[in-house]
């Protein structure tokens, strides 16, 4: 543990891995408590696209996902008010879309390469100081946003058209929800991959759920469940030469089947 | 009474849906203080009215102004307490204490910077006390009983200190006892605190002798009326389009 750490790529890799366990798990309640699960699937498909942007192009692919996951988050939650009743349609439309889209910008470039499968399943090598730093701002913007609005969120969550009545713009906060999380997956394809990220989302949530808490609690049971597989993941993927996302998803997958084994009634 | 300023003032209000008529040039007036349900049969369009009320719909015909404002450009949405029909059915997995489902009525209140203060905590904890549940403040709404949780929901909404209070169909899946609790403690809200409540529900079994006014909707507005003289035998079956038998649900004091 503390040998690995005297490398850079590993530091980096850590701070980086924490801070995108947090928002992570933290916004991906939200979004499992609003059945929303599937979105954050579609979303990281949507970011492939911003990848293979940047790939070819030579810009940024994290800021890159950024943009067209952000664009694909309102035109998707655009959409669903049309479709209202098809939504899960629109979220599958976009989730096969992108990949399509993206694999064509990319083979046209030719650049199937190493680059690509570590965006597509995560690899801590890859992460660069300027990863982290992008990390660093978009997650520090991220979490101030979700800390002045979870009560709201919340509330969406528990009964949106209560909320509506009540006052809370509603429609406004879904938008600002959905590009959080949008900018959220997109920061984290470094680490989990694009294929993985959703299972980091969705996951934590669904093992704190079995404790049965109240919310405060169940985020935290969260958060900890996050950080918790995405180091012991990390560790994993270092010492077994493993690509880092899918061995995270594997330990929260471990921790979620405890979750289970422990509150079966 | 009629002095009052109008709580609701709704004036030839129609709304379609798919091609069919779900209210026909409906117009009532709700006053501030008074205690009034609506009933009528299921789909006649009790809870249509009351979400265009609230904005929950759109697209109808006719006007409709809440405190005096059109609804369009109505802002004080703190004003009104609803607790819609749904709430009774809410997701026993849900991951939310009694305490945190209280505190929600509070969110639309604060800005965006503040956190919660003094204010907040009396308002929760009074309407916690008001609906006797503080005592099971760190319980999961999932743990509780038909009749808590419908004191809960009601709570949330009393935590906004509301003007208004609309229940539609509150007594889902509630027990007999848990609903003599509930009216008593409608009534003394009403008298007491002088708040405006609208109760919807379509068993006229259930309804109060204590209610001031009735109104039976059906697509239209057919009756309204003191609930002590109100619903002949004819205008029930006018209203259910079936032979009607009353059945009041009279308290003897």
């Amino acid at each position: 543990m503390i040998e690995m750490l005297q490398y850079d790529f590993m530091q980096r890799a850590f701070i980086a891995g924490i801070i995108i366990a947090i928002l992570a798990s933290v916004s991906g309640s939200f979004m499992v408590l609003r059945r929303y699960s599937m979105m954050t699937e579609t979303l990281a498909h949507s970011a492939l696209v911003g990848v293979a942007v940047g790939i070819i192009s030579g810009t940024s692919p994290i800021w890159m996902a950024v943009a067209v996951a952000l664009l694909s988050a309102w035109a998707i939650e655009y959409l669903r008010s049309f479709f209202h009743l098809y939504s899960d349609a629109v979220l599958a439309i976009f989730l096969s879309g992108s990949l399509a889209l993206a694999i064509i910008i990319v083979s046209l470039a030719g650049a199937f390469n190493s680059s690509l499968f570590s965006y597509l399943f995560g690899s801590i090598l890859s992460v660069s100081q300027e990863d982290v730093l992008s990390i660093a701002i978009f997650g520090t913007a991220a979490l101030i946003l979700l800390g002045l609005f979870y009560r709201s969120f919340y509330f969406i969550a528990f009964d949106e058209e209560v909320a509506q009545t009540s006052g809370i713009k509603v429609k406004w906060l879904n938008f600002l929800l959905v590009s959080i999380v949008a900018v959220i997956i997109a920061l984290s394809i470094r680490i989990v991959g694009t294929l993985l990220i959703g299972a980091l989302m969705v996951i934590p949530t669904v093992a704190a759920l079995r404790y049965r808490q109240g919310f405060g609690m169940t985020i935290m049971l969260a958060a900890f469940f996050a950080i918790l597989s995405v180091l012991a993941g990390m560790l994993l993927s270092y010492h077994f030469s493993l690509p880092s996302g899918a061995t995270i998803v594997m330990c929260i997958l471990v921790i979620f089947i405890i979750s289970l084994v422990i509150n079966r009634r | 009474m009629k002095f009052e300023p109008a709580v609701f003032e709704v004036k030839g209000l129609s709304y379609r849906r798919d091609h069919q008529t779900i209210l026909e040039n409906l117009s009532l007036i709700v006053y501030k203080g008074e205690y009034c349900a609506i009933i009528g049969p299921n789909g006649g369009g009790k809870t249509t009215f009351i979400r265009l009320l609230l904005g929950l719909e759109h697209a109808a015909i006719g006007q409709i102004r809440l405190f005096g404002v059109d609804q369009k450009k109505f802002q004080n949405w703190d004003k009104i307490g609803y607790v819609p029909q749904r709430a009774m059915q809410i997701d026993t997995g849900f991951p939310a204490t009694v305490l945190e489902v209280v505190k929600m009525g509070r969110v639309a209140k604060r800005a965006f910077f503040s956190r919660e203060n003094e204010n907040d905590r009396v308002a929760v904890e009074e309407a916690m006390e008001k609906m006797d549940v503080s005592h099971l403040r760190h319980k999961l709404i999932g743990e509780l009983s038909g009749g808590q949780r419908q004191r809960v929901m009601i709570a949330r909404a009393l935590s906004s200190r509301p003007e208004v209070l609309i229940l539609d169909e509150p007594n889902t899946g509630v027990d007999q006892i848990s609903q003599q609790r509930f009216y008593a403690l409608l009534k003394e809200l009403n008298s007491k605190d002088r708040l405006t409540i609208i109760f919807i529900t379509h068993d006229i079994g259930v309804i109060a002798d204590d209610i001031g006014r009735l109104f039976t909707i059906n697509q239209t507005l057919l009756t309204c009326n003191d609930p002590k003289e109100a619903l002949s035998c004819s205008e029930m079956s006018k209203l259910y389009g079936i032979e009607a038998h009353l059945l009041h649900n009279h308290h003897h004091h």
